[in-house]
């Protein structure tokens, strides 16, 4: 399941959470996110135990300001609050989930 | 959707021959190429290293590729594929405004890209962008440059230029430019892309200028580019003896994968190929 974060709710579902969090950084203009979102939902069905959240980089300008979002799809990883790895652009599945194991 | 059990990407002897021995084991196949095959082949004046026809053209071979295919019923799809996403158990390959799907991809596509200009990978994603009607809106108000390598380029600079505060067209090619009147065309020959973790500027042989973003738009993609997550080797795709590359289900032949870049060397990784992604297709029944 993926949650979808906004501005408001940034700090309290990602910044303060312990853990791995992994937000796709996404708009609906955007070709390789839509291909990128079904390979996201199916790792966020198979990994347990880490969050999954998305943030509509149209909708929520600040968040996507902070952490300066120059191309999309972006996948970020944090892990109890802090950003520990990027991904920028579509990336098969099999990468995307070697990158989030890595850091569980 | 119809789901391909092989889609070839390229119609040069590697993508020919992976797709008559495709056939050859029924497999349901799209090859996607040109009426001309390769661009290479037909230039090609006199060849004497091809086993089997001695002292013939390029352009001689070429039909008798032609005639080759046809008996088998091999199709070409005449159009360009822009990129190719591996989503787990098939690809998806992007056609402009289509969509197809297969469950192996052979990637078949020759050496013709432009070498990337210096800092434009380091800097990719986080400044350098490939397609600005994807990324425009997040350099509204902001500094861009697009370099231009052909005449499609300048429809997405004046995309762009709607969103940025000031854009910079840098043509590669001589022609009349169709810009609206608030670009600034640059005549000069890019050098070097530089920035701190972002980019900053575009240097370039007797002028700099502060950019924010930089769009680089070519005529060929690399094949890094064409299938996201590809790993490359000293601008190679790499693949192992059975022309199988990093991606489950993806598999390369022909000058894409390297040296030395010859049609019958082609011809024999374009069958390998095929064996390769019949066998994958066979195992994952």
């Amino acid at each position: 399941m993926i949650k979808e974060i906004m501005d408001s709710s940034f700090l309290e579902e990602v910044e303060k959470q312990e853990g791995v969090v992994v937000v796709d950084f996404w708009a609906a203009w955007c070709g390789p996110c839509k291909m990128l979102a079904p390979v996201v939902e199916e790792l966020s069905n198979e990994i347990p135990g880490v969050k999954f959240g998305k943030v509509n980089v149209d909708n929520n300008p600040q968040i996507s300001q902070n952490f300066r979002i120059a191309s999309i799809p972006t996948i970020m990883v944090f892990k109890d609050g802090n950003v520990i790895d990027t991904m920028v652009g579509f990336r098969p599945k099999s990468e995307l989930e070697n990158m989030i194991k890595k850091h569980i | 959707m119809k789901r391909y059990d092989i889609a070839i990407i390229g119609s040069g002897p590697a993508g020919l021959s992976a797709a008559i021995n495709s056939k050859i084991r029924n497999k349901d196949i799209i090859v996607f190429g040109y009426k001309d095959f390769s661009s290479k082949l037909v230039k090609a004046p006199k060849i004497n290293n091809y086993l089997g026809f001695h002292d013939i053209s390029g352009i001689e071979l070429k039909e008798k590729f032609e005639e080759h295919i046809n008996a088998m019923n091999v199709e070409l799809t005449y159009e360009r594929v822009n990129n190719i996403y591996a989503m787990g158990d098939y690809f998806s390959i992007m056609v402009n405004e289509t969509m197809y799907e297969a469950k192996a991809v052979i990637i078949t596509t020759g050496i013709e890209y432009t070498k990337p200009l210096k800092g434009e990978e380091e800097f990719l994603g986080r400044g350098v962008g490939y397609c600005a009607t994807c990324d425009a809106p997040l350099y509204r108000d902001k500094v861009v440059t697009v370099i231009g390598y052909n005449k499609e380029a300048e429809e997405e600079a004046n995309y762009v230029s709607e969103l940025a505060s000031k854009l910079y067209y840098v043509p590669m090619y001589k022609d009349h430019y169709d810009l609206r009147e608030n670009i600034e065309v640059v005549n000069e020959k890019p050098v070097d892309i530089v920035g701190d973790d972002r980019v900053q500027k575009l240097i370039m042989t007797s002028r700099e200028i502060e950019t924010q973003g930089v769009f680089v738009l070519k005529d060929s993609i690399s094949p890094a580019q064409l299938v996201p997550g590809l790993l490359m080797e000293d601008g190679h795709i790499k693949v192992d003896r059975t022309m199988k590359t990093n991606i489950e289900g993806c598999f390369a032949a022909g000058d894409c994968i390297g040296k030395p870049y010859q049609y019958i060397k082609a011809a024999g990784e374009g069958l390998i190929a095929a064996l390769s992604a019949v066998s994958y297709l066979d195992s994952k029944k």
